[in-house]
């Protein structure tokens, strides 16, 4: 995804990612060059920066260390859009309101791309842009719900044919929040608790169990690293939504996309209360 | 992903292309220091580093019928699969033509914006990729882009439409007829139609009515192009077609998408104006080998040489004779006359052609987007612009003309991105091998909407004959060095009778000619080595036919390749 945007040219990317280098981190990510005295120490951010200013001089590319939870209301004033991936629930929430709160609009985006899946997040607040039809440019707005929103929805009000995916990616953040683990910290093992935290979530929500199945509960926690091709490909696609966002034109994504490698579908969802359906 | 990174492994690309600064946008494997480099180079070493363990190989050949030297039966036959990376659909035929032949997956993608789409071929799982082609491009029908335009794509169609026709066809017109006069002239004759009419018209115009000599005369031409195009044809058109004008139903005849032009008038004051009088009449004076003054770039002499062209009045006609059936494909009238008029144009242009100077030739010129300077795109953006003016349609700059009128669509890194992370997805499953049709999959999206439809691959059209049947994939293979007598006995086996067969563009056989069944018993490779001078090297134990036949019905039966063995 960086390398998308930095790619199209926008005025600068801040990456934020305290995570050290290690071996583990090569397979899946282009950006960090297998240099073995290079990166002693470094962290993720400040290798990809490196990498990334190459691609196209003109943006700025920054780092900022620290833990992003921590950060306050004008750290986020400075930027047009926020993406975080690989952060806790409490953190996705916690993140998103911070962007909310401010009289500025900050499109906020969360992704995340576990093994052979992929999930997108869109929120875009109260979002005014233009587009073309036929042969003239019109006006249009939507109204996004948060992120906390958008996963209050009631399970039971949501399409039939809603995409199994979603069900699954909520139980696994709910259980990783749960157990207060990071993301992406779970394994086999971690399987009869998770097929419990299913139970009780569709109870709760009155959705039949076998809307989530044991087989894409089980991947999701055995494959949790990232997997190029699917990077590749959801990289692709919110490359394009923030750039559409950022200029204002085209139809944005609502709200959420979902991609499984298994069968090779791509799907958008549109999860909102019933105030912001559009 | 680790592919071609085991013992084995081997991963070939070839490109015959460079390295260009606009590349940089979405071929990351390419920095600044390598514009000018071989791209295929570029990328490998690129490549190379991300994962040092990758076996590859760059070449820089065309994929074609020229370089099965290079890529020739050993190449493709030791592949297991190929991934496209093309960027047109003839060089997409014949990769396919060859995965066809040899039996090996196709990978096929492409991108055009932010739309991407990614097509699975696998042998005797999937159709090919040429079993189904695209639609051709709807263009806009004749009358819309010369009376009646309504966005600036016809504007710019029209505008290189007139930029050819000016400074391109007209001036090799000329040329034509005055190499050589009397076969020119006995064409036109000969012809007689409206055509031809047209022709020496426009030629007369240039060597007679609108010659240049001087730079003021190329002045005066595009002074008077103007108000030919903007003006004069507008208040033609208006009023053989009013504002309130209906239809024979009765309905208004300028209803929507129509949109009703009004003239403009010139003026030394609006620059764009000035810009269109510039850019012709430095293109005319090229035409003619005129030399182009230095103050033709300031405004201030460039208005006053302007003003010195007197402009006629001009008066619409009753009896002008406007095009609106929109299935229209020409635009000349043909008349009763045409022959008579073609003499006279005739006469009159061999009286001129006397004054010319000797050695006279015009300079034709060929439209060239790309050079920022050479006025091209300044004319062409200049002709459509001044036309939306008349018509309302909003204007563009010279680049988005350009963009516009050279069909040109950037390339972007998220849709090349997406597809390659599609296809990526789908390699997995070709080198697993074992797979069903259902499993692959084949994507369309469209960044821009967004959408995103996916589904399996089609399979191969089955083809039936009596109780066989076979695709495009499948090959009837002969061993044992036949003879012609036994190859068609063996096609007669299975009901179809073969009435030609040829190797290559060769014919080895035709029921039609007696002479032919005096190679009856002769081996088919002899034959295709006799009569065909085939090349077989050393190590080929194989050459293929192809054979047409018919069932007993006399019914035309599309029958596989034919594949003999001879050793």
């Amino acid at each position: 995804f960086c390398k998308n945007i930095v790619l199209a040219g926008v005025g600068s990317v801040t990456l934020v990612d305290d995570r050290v280098v290690t071996d583990e981190s090569l397979p899946a990510n282009f950006l960090i060059l297998p240099h073995e005295n290079h990166y002693n120490g470094k962290t993720l951010a400040e290798v990809c920066c490196d990498s990334l200013k190459e691609f196209n001089p003109m943006v700025h590319v920054a780092v900022e260390r620290g833990d992003i939870s921590t950060f306050g209301v004008e750290f986020f004033e400075k930027f047009d859009a926020v993406i975080i991936s690989c952060c806790s629930l409490g953190k996705k929430k916690l993140i998103n309101q911070k962007c909310r709160k401010l009289s500025k609009r900050v499109a906020f985006y969360t992704v995340e791309c576990r093994g052979s899946c992929g999930e997108m997040f869109v929120d875009l607040q109260d979002y005014k842009y233009s587009k073309k039809k036929l042969e003239e440019t019109i006006e249009c707005q939507i109204e996004y719900p948060s992120f906390e929103e958008a996963i209050l929805v009631p399970w039971r009000a949501l399409p039939r044919r809603m995409s199994k995916l979603y069900f699954a990616m909520r139980v696994i953040e709910q259980f990783e929040d749960v157990e207060g683990r990071n993301p992406g910290e779970t394994s086999i093992a971690d399987r009869l608790g998770v097929l419990k935290l299913r139970k009780e979530l569709c109870e709760t929500n009155s959705l039949d169990e076998s809307q989530i199945p044991d087989a894409l509960l089980e991947r999701l926690l055995t494959d949790t690293r990232e997997f190029p091709p699917v990077c590749a490909i959801i990289g692709g696609i919110l490359g394009q939504e923030v750039i559409k966002a950022i200029s204002g034109k085209g139809d944005p994504l609502k709200n959420f996309f979902f991609f499984d490698a298994m069968d090779g579908k791509g799907l958008i969802e549109d999860i909102s209360g019933p105030s912001t359906r559009s | 992903m680790g592919v071609s990174c085991g013992n084995q492994g081997k991963l070939t690309i070839t490109d015959d292309d460079v390295i260009e600064k606009s590349n940089l946008s979405r071929q990351f494997l390419f920095r600044d220091w390598n514009i000018g480099q071989a791209k295929s180079t570029v990328a490998a070493s690129a490549a190379a580093s991300i994962n040092p363990c990758l076996k590859i190989e760059a070449l820089q050949n065309r994929v074609g019928p020229e370089t099965e030297n290079v890529f020739d039966d050993t190449f493709w036959e030791n592949l297991t699969v190929v991934i496209n990376a093309l960027d047109n659909v003839n060089a997409r035929l014949y990769v396919d033509q060859r995965c066809l032949y040899f039996q090996k997956p196709l990978l096929e993608s492409g991108t055009l914006g932010a739309k991407c789409n990614t097509q699975m071929v696998i042998p005797h799982l999937t159709e090919n990729y040429g079993a189904s082609r695209d639609p051709p491009e709807k263009q806009a029908p004749m009358c819309t882009v010369h009376s009646f335009p309504h966005n600036i794509d016809h504007c710019l169609t029209w505008a290189r439409s007139e930029f050819e026709g000016l400074l391109e066809k007209t001036p090799a017109e000329v040329n034509a007829y005055l190499s050589n006069p009397v076969e020119y002239k006995t064409a036109q004759r000969t012809a007689g139609d409206a055509q031809a009419r047209d022709n020496l018209e426009r030629i007369l115009e240039c060597l007679e009515k609108e010659k240049c000599v001087t730079f003021q005369d190329c002045i005066s031409w595009a002074r008077l192009r103007f108000e030919d195009y903007f003006v004069n044809r507008v208040k033609q058109l208006i009023y053989t077609f009013p504002e309130d004008a209906a239809t024979s139903t009765g309905a208004p005849f300028w209803s929507a998408p129509k949109r009703f032009p009004h003239p403009l008038q010139f003026s030394t004051a609006d620059p764009s104006h000035l810009q269109f009088v510039m850019a012709a009449s430095i293109l005319r004076a090229e035409t003619f080998g005129i030399q182009i003054p230095d103050w033709v770039k300031h405004p201030q002499m460039l208005a006053e040489a302007v003003d010195k062209v007197t402009v006629p009045d001009f008066q619409p006609k009753n009896d002008a004779k406007i095009v609106t059936d929109e299935k229209a494909t020409t635009l000349s009238t043909a008349s009763i006359d045409d022959a008579g008029v073609i003499n006279e144009l005739i006469f009159k242009l061999e009286l001129c052609t006397k004054k010319l100077p000797q050695g006279f030739k015009m300079k034709p010129i060929q439209f060239e987007k790309d050079d920022d300077t050479n006025y091209h795109m300044d004319l062409i953006a200049g002709l459509a612009n001044m036309r939306a003016r008349n018509y309302s349609i909003p204007e563009v700059d010279k680049l988005k003309a350009k963009f516009i009128a050279g069909r040109i669509i950037p390339a972007i890194a998220t849709s090349t991105a997406m597809a390659t992370g599609l296809v990526c997805l789908e390699l997995y499953k070709a080198l697993d091998g074992g797979h069903k049709v259902e499993d692959y999959r084949n994507t369309f999206a469209n960044l821009a909407l967004p959408l995103f439809s996916m589904a399996e691959p089609v399979p191969p059209k089955v083809i039936k004959h009596g109780d066989m049947s076979w695709t495009v994939w499948d090959r009837w293979i002969l061993r044992d060095n036949p003879t012609l007598r036994e190859l068609i006995q063996w096609l007669k086996d299975k009901g179809l009778n073969a009435y030609s067969i040829s190797y290559g563009s060769c014919l080895l056989y035709n029921s039609m000619f007696p002479r032919h069944r005096e190679r009856m018993d002769k081996k088919v490779v002899d034959l295709a080595q006799e009569v065909a001078k085939a090349e077989l090297p050393p190590n080929r134990k194989h050459l293929d036919v192809v054979v047409a036949c018919e069932d007993d019905d006399d019914n035309d039966v599309d029958i596989p390749q034919v594949s003999i063995y001879f050793s």
